[in-house]
């Protein structure tokens, strides 16, 4: 498939790369519809976060279709138009619990670094740097979304895909997840 | 000043930067060591698990889910009521082998020895009611035997049971807690082998915060 890469500091180059494929029985795989492109991005395509390597995939705000669930994902189905959230939260430690996503224990697979840094690791981020657990993008034409079942949120029928997608899609699961359980 | 005072003090500012940056160095070094006890490295490690305690050792007491765990790398045999033996492969695939004995000391207590392997290595695990009921602390102390030059050559070659343990302990919690663990090591990018090769290693060096 084809992706935007990182290939260095103010450097992107369109790359022929393998598709991704369930890795964790909680994953789903989205074929990419839309992907915009956050404020963020330009932090990491200028070189001002760290743990960034030759060859990363970019992009963490979009949304597409479903099309391989693994065995442990029940909410989503294959066929469902989603929009995901860029922080992949397990929804089961501590942090997850008390609604904290961003600070989730169990998806950021490299923690140490950070947590030197920062004092504290984030929680995985999709196409934002090794420091968040080093995630392909979702500038690419597909992708595999962690604990699907959380972080993936279905558009109802008849809206536009360019509408859900447009920025900051992080914000629209936020948003939709309260409204929708009101 | 004369050209030979300023090789004096040039060479003055160069020895006293060189010692300054070796004993930072050294300070440093000293910092990252394990504790020392009667010739064992001792490293105390801990991991909340936001489950209650009862549910963190029904986790280990329920086969399926306790082989899904284990299956990249080890098999359990039970011996007796309470002593397991445990042959663990290096996750990594470097061919190393372990052999160890696992007693049950009590509720909520195991401690283990390592009978067959590189390092002499043997470790306690107990689990507490976290505080403010946060689940569960599972505390785990690790003593293993190993020469200074062993422990350099074991650091370089990147065999570090404080390394391990810990990532044992992450990789239980999220078992525990999500039923899985995530790995991204080699998902999709456009990097050559050769360039996942050195993202491999640094990814290492993330994983042990920079230590050599």
């Amino acid at each position: 498939m084809k992706a935007l890469c990182w290939e260095g500091v103010r450097k992107l180059a369109v790359r022929d790369v393998p598709e991704p494929t369930i890795r964790a029985a909680g994953d789903i795989i989205v074929k990419v519809r839309a992907s915009s492109v956050c404020g963020s991005d330009l932090h990491l395509i200028n070189g001002y976060l760290p743990a960034m390597r030759e060859g990363d995939i970019l992009g963490h705000e979009f949304m597409g279709e479903v099309v391989e669930t693994g065995p442990d994902v029940r909410r989503i189905k294959i066929g469902d138009r989603v929009v995901v959230g860029s922080v992949v939260a397990c929804g089961a430690c501590w942090y997850c619990r008390t609604e904290q996503y961003s600070l989730c224990d169990n998806s950021n697979p490299q923690p140490v670094f950070s947590e030197k840094l920062w004092g504290h690791a984030p929680a995985g981020i999709l196409g934002y740097s090794h420091a968040a657990g080093g995630y392909s993008g979702s500038h690419a034409e597909y992708i595999r979304v962690p604990f699907g079942d959380v972080g993936a949120f279905t558009v109802p029928e008849g809206c536009r895909t360019t509408r859900w997608c447009s920025p900051p899609t992080p914000c629209r699961p936020a948003g939709w997840g309260p409204t929708s359980a009101a | 000043m004369t050209s030979s005072g300023m090789r004096w003090v040039l060479g003055g500012a160069a020895t006293v930067t060189a010692l300054g940056v070796g004993r930072m160095v050294a300070r440093r070094r000293r910092r990252h060591q394990p504790d020392r006890e009667g010739g064992w490295y001792v490293v105390h490690r801990g991991i909340t698990v936001n489950r209650p305690r009862d549910a963190v050792i029904g986790f280990w007491t329920g086969q399926e889910r306790l082989d899904r765990g284990l299956a990249e790398w080890a098999t359990l045999e039970r011996l007796d009521d309470n002593r397991w033996r445990c042959v663990a492969s290096d996750p990594a695939g470097g061919g190393t082998e372990w052999r160890a004995e696992l007693t049950v000391d009590g509720p909520g207590r195991l401690s283990w020895r390592v009978t067959e392997g590189p390092v002499a290595e043997r470790g306690r695990v107990e689990l507490v009611p976290a505080p403010q009921g946060r689940g569960t602390e599972i505390r785990a102390e690790l003593r293993w035997r190993s020469g200074r030059v062993r422990q350099l050559l074991g650091l370089a070659s990147r065999h570090d049971p404080d390394l391990a343990l810990r990532s044992a302990l992450r990789r239980i919690k999220s078992l525990i807690e999500t039923g899985q663990v995530l790995d991204t090591r080699h998902d999709p990018s456009g990097r050559s082998p050769k360039q996942e090769q050195a993202t491999d290693r640094i990814r290492e060096r993330l994983t042990v915060g920079g230590r050599p």
